[in-house]
């Protein structure tokens, strides 16, 4: 009859020496698991997906196109609010010019032909 | 054997998983024949269901591809890594199993085997198996690697990522533990008349 150690290391024995196969149906489910979990393979950025990433995406470049118009409007066009701020900043404009008073005598000389 | 992507049996597990990250299905393909068995064994010497078994396998590996593009190089084994998992995961299902009355417990038959031998063996791998499932967790994990697995107590050390004392005393305890769950159903288990 067996003691129990000798009992215990019998039922070890038995189970160790259990080499379950790998069933068709088992061994597809894993490979289909692979497959859908494989990783994409992501491609290189161009140098615009670059840039565009660099400056926040499509979002920042909606924000810059419309800052630029309005600056260019605000150039040509300058509501009075931001002559009356501006000249409260620096002063009153002062014109300077350049060309001097004979620019007059050049002026009628082309207009007299 | 090499594959058409030059892979073969030198090339390293975690080489293979590399290549499987990177887009290579027959990466995945060597490196499933090669661990499957493996992972698929464990789980059963555990458990001794044939279905929980390959759930459990099945699951395992698919940890592994979850893992594989964030696995480094040189940090630690695959097995090593799998046999972990595989064991978290069948103490998972022992834990579940205690609140399972014993008759709902599967059992597969072998065609291959007499019926009695079969039944009987059947009726051993059950018994130990739920004798594992009444052990505290890393005590069945310890004693399973031990001594179902065959490992050495600095494999288990590394596996469990315990030191090697901790590793004798969960073993130490641990078989004792399922000896004496054990010891009362020798006639039950057939040990009574062999001498």
């Amino acid at each position: 009859m067996k003691s129990e150690p000798d009992m215990i290391e019998t039922l070890f024995a038995e189970s160790r020496a259990q080499a379950p196969t790998v069933s068709d149906d088992l061994l597809a489910r894993v490979l289909a698991d692979a497959a859908q979990m494989q990783p994409r393979p992501v491609p290189a950025p161009t140098l615009w997906a670059a840039m565009l990433d660099l400056i926040g995406g499509w979002p920042s470049v909606g924000g810059l196109a419309v800052a630029g118009v309005a600056g260019i409007w605000v150039g040509f066009a300058p509501p009075t609010s931001v002559s009356t701020w501006t000249e409260d900043l620096i002063g009153t404009p002062v014109s300077i010019d350049l060309l001097g008073d004979g620019t007059d005598y050049f002026a009628e000389g082309f207009a007299d032909g | 054997m090499t594959t058409p992507t030059g892979q073969n049996a030198a090339t390293s597990d975690a080489d293979l998983l590399s290549a499987y990250a990177g887009g290579d299905m027959d990466a995945a393909a060597v490196l499933t024949g090669r661990l499957l068995p493996h992972v698929l064994g464990q789980a059963t010497r555990m458990l001794n269901d044939q279905a929980e078994a390959e759930d459990v396998a099945q699951e395992a590996l698919m940890r592994l591809w979850k893992v594989a593009p964030d696995w480094r190089l040189g940090e630690a084994k695959v097995s090593t890594w799998l046999y972990r998992v595989t064991a978290n995961l069948c103490t998972d299902r022992l834990r579940k199993r205690r609140n399972v009355p014993l008759d709902q417990v599967a059992e597969p038959i072998d065609p291959t085997n007499s019926v009695v031998t079969q039944l009987q063996e059947n009726a051993r791998m059950t018994a130990l198996s739920d004798a594992l499932s009444e052990l505290p967790e890393r005590q069945a994990q310890a004693v399973s690697l031990r001594h179902l697995e065959g490992l050495s107590n600095p494999e288990i050390g590394q596996i469990m990522q315990i030191s090697l004392r901790s590793v004798e005393s969960l073993t130490a305890r641990g078989k004792r533990a399922l000896t004496q769950i054990l010891q009362g159903r020798k006639a039950e288990l057939g040990y009574e008349d062999e001498i």
